[in-house]
């Protein structure tokens, strides 16, 4: 773990009530697996709240990293107002990320809403290592999209909404489709309703990958040491800040 | 010639085996979880800086723990309710003792009974077991149905539980309060009265939050234990008068974050003190408090720490 005050180079915004920000920290930066995270404070004195954030890395790259954050309570909001140039206290590389296979193979990654930020840095990294990657996006409305210009050329983006503005309506879930039987591993980050309609619809098919899933808890800490981000498993209680945030869709769903 | 500042601190000063700490500063049970994820992020060096680690509650079987939401966030503090996740004396003898006996800084268990008997087995269970240096008893928990608090808001059963702890070990028994009682001195009067060789002040308070947008309580069990800087003015009185009424070393524990705070504690009449919630929200807290407390022994020219203890207290009436 490394701790450094982050200075923030800019953020502009990702879709609506969600901000992408990068941030000056070369230790910070280095070495992050894909669907790893960093606990970021959200206040300058860092008294109110008292604990910083956890948020997964949306990139890493040379000594900048950069979230991508929706705006849901009072951390998040008052990180997207700062200016540029604001150091901001940070911990991380935290976590287990994705193990992405060592041949090059099909790689689907399925995002509920903001949860698909961790997947852009796995595409990067993914696409470099030579796999073939298909990223999927589930949003309310074509206005809670992520542009296609965030994701690296090789990746094919498809776009499913609730209400249909965009791509298909309805769940991402529900759109599967070929893309299922095409994929050699699946990775999916969302809310845990996407992980069990996911793990709904893969049981229904007869279950032929076992997804690699990142959760979320409160995080406190982040780092194991006070046992609140408890997630049960099948195989008993685990952290979701040390075991996880990489769990297997079917040890929990 | 600037000396370095001795720091150690002697807990357990009437007792065979001792307790000295190279410095006053350790971890608060249940902030640490078992020592080895600081000691993988911060080195065995790390390890090294601390006076002493502080497992986190042990219970006699395997505990899950509470379901979710354990944790909330109030102003200057955290509400918990953890509700004992360990994994049970018999694998902390077997898996997690072996591994402390690497260290040189010595580890207190924390043990937390159902009952006054299973103080007394647990302490037996740990005696003589190679990397454990003294008990802390947990009769303050206050997010399980049994034991805990009930036995630690009793001064009858506060003295029983301590009793039945010492009589089966020869390690130094620490006895740690709850805030939760009208008169804390005489449990601290009590406990010293049947051989606790030091005393902790103090665990959580109880408190609760209700999320008004569901109309329930935060935490599903309701209550749950106040930590954090919220609380330090509490700890601090409470540390205050137990130091002035027992002749046995007092740990101040709740809410401290800087040495700033660590002072106050050491000052108020604690021999140690114990870090908690701070460490979660700066991994670094156990650390800062450490070089903050030499670095300012050195600026003040205190030779030796042990010097400021209760320095902030009247003096005793001839
Ligand atoms: C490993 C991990 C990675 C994450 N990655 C991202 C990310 O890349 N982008 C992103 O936008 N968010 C991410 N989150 C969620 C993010 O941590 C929360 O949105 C953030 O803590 C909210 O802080 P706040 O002060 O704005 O909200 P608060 O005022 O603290 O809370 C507002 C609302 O958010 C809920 N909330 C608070 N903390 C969390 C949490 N940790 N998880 C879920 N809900 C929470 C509260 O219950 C409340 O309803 C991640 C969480 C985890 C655990
Ligand atoms: C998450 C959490 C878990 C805790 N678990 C224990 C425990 O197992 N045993 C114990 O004696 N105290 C436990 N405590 C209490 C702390 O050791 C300490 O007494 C209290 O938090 C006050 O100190 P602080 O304000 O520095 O955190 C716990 C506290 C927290 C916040
Ligand atoms: S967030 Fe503290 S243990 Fe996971």
């Amino acid at each position: 773990m490394q701790i450094e005050d982050a200075v923030i180079l800019e953020t502009r915004p990702a879709w609506e009530g969600a901000y992408i920000t990068w941030f000056h920290a070369p230790s910070l930066s280095r070495g992050v697996e894909p669907g790893q995270f960093v606990m970021v404070h959200c206040s300058r004195e860092r008294t109110d709240p008292m604990f910083a954030r956890a948020f997964s890395y949306y990139r890493a790259e040379g000594e900048r990293f950069a979230l991508c954050y929706a705006v849901v309570g009072r951390g998040t909001r008052w990180l997207s107002e700062q200016p540029p140039g604001t150091p901001v206290r940070a911990y991380g590389p935290l976590g287990r990320g994705f193990r992405l296979p060592a041949a090059p193979s099909n790689l689907l990654l399925i995002g509920g809403g903001v949860g698909i930020a961790p997947l852009v840095e796995t595409a990067w990294q993914a696409v470099a290592a030579g796999h073939h990657v298909v990223a999927m996006m589930g949003a309310r409305s074509a206005a809670h999209l992520l542009p296609a210009s965030e994701w690296p050329r090789e990746v094919e983006y498809v776009v499913v909404t609730e209400d249909g503005s965009a791509g298909p309506r309805g769940f991402v879930t529900a759109h599967l489709g070929s893309y299922q039987a095409w994929a050699n591993r699946i990775y999916a980050c969302g809310p845990n309703a996407m992980f069990q309609s996911l793990a709904d619809t893969l049981r229904g098919n007869g279950r032929r990958q076992s997804p690699e899933i990142l959760m979320e808890e409160n995080m406190p800490c982040g780092w194991g040491m006070c046992y609140g981000c408890a997630i049960f498993t099948r195989h008993g209680v685990r952290l979701c800040c040390k075991d996880g945030p990489r769990f297997n869709l079917f040890d929990v769903f | 010639m600037p000396v370095t500042p001795d720091l150690s601190v002697d807990l357990a000063p009437g007792h065979k085996r001792g307790l000295l700490l190279r410095n006053p500063v350790m971890p608060a049970s249940g902030t640490f979880s078992w020592g080895f994820e600081f000691e993988h992020h911060f080195g065995p060096e790390g390890i090294r800086r601390l006076g002493a680690v502080v497992s986190k509650g042990v219970t006699m079987e395997p505990r899950a723990g509470n379901r979710q939401p354990r944790v909330a966030e109030t102003p200057a503090g955290m509400l918990n309710s953890i509700g004992l996740q360990n994994v049970g004396i018999e694998a902390c003898v077997r898996d997690l003792a072996p591994q402390w006996a690497r260290w040189e800084t010595p580890v207190i268990v924390n043990v937390a009974g159902d009952t006054i008997d299973e103080f007394g087995e647990m302490a037996r269970m740990l005696d003589g077991v190679p990397g454990v240096a003294a008990l802390e008893l947990n009769i303050s928990c206050p997010n399980v149905d049994t034991g805990g608090m009930e036995i630690g808001q009793s001064v009858e059963a506060s003295a029983r539980a301590t009793s039945a702890a010492v009589r089966n070990t020869d390690l130094p028994v620490i006895v740690k309060l709850t805030p939760n009682v009208t008169d804390p001195v005489a449990l601290a009067r009590a406990c010293e009265a049947e051989g606790a060789a030091a005393i902790c002040a103090i665990n959580t308070v109880l408190g609760m939050a209700i999320d008004v947008d569901r109309r329930r309580p935060v935490l599903p069990r309701a209550r749950g234990g106040l930590s954090g800087p919220a609380i330090k003015p509490i700890a601090l009185r409470i540390v205050y008068d137990v130091a002035g009424a027992v002749r046995i070393p007092v740990i101040g524990c709740g809410g401290i974050a800087t040495s700033r705070d660590a002072l106050e504690f050491l000052m108020a009449g604690a021999s140690a003190v114990q870090v908690g919630t701070a460490t979660f929200a700066n991994p670094r807290a156990l650390l800062d408090v450490v070089e903050g407390l030499e670095a300012w022994c050195a600026a003040e020219g205190v030779a030796r720490i042990a010097d400021i203890i209760g320095c902030a207290r009247p003096a005793p009436v001839a």
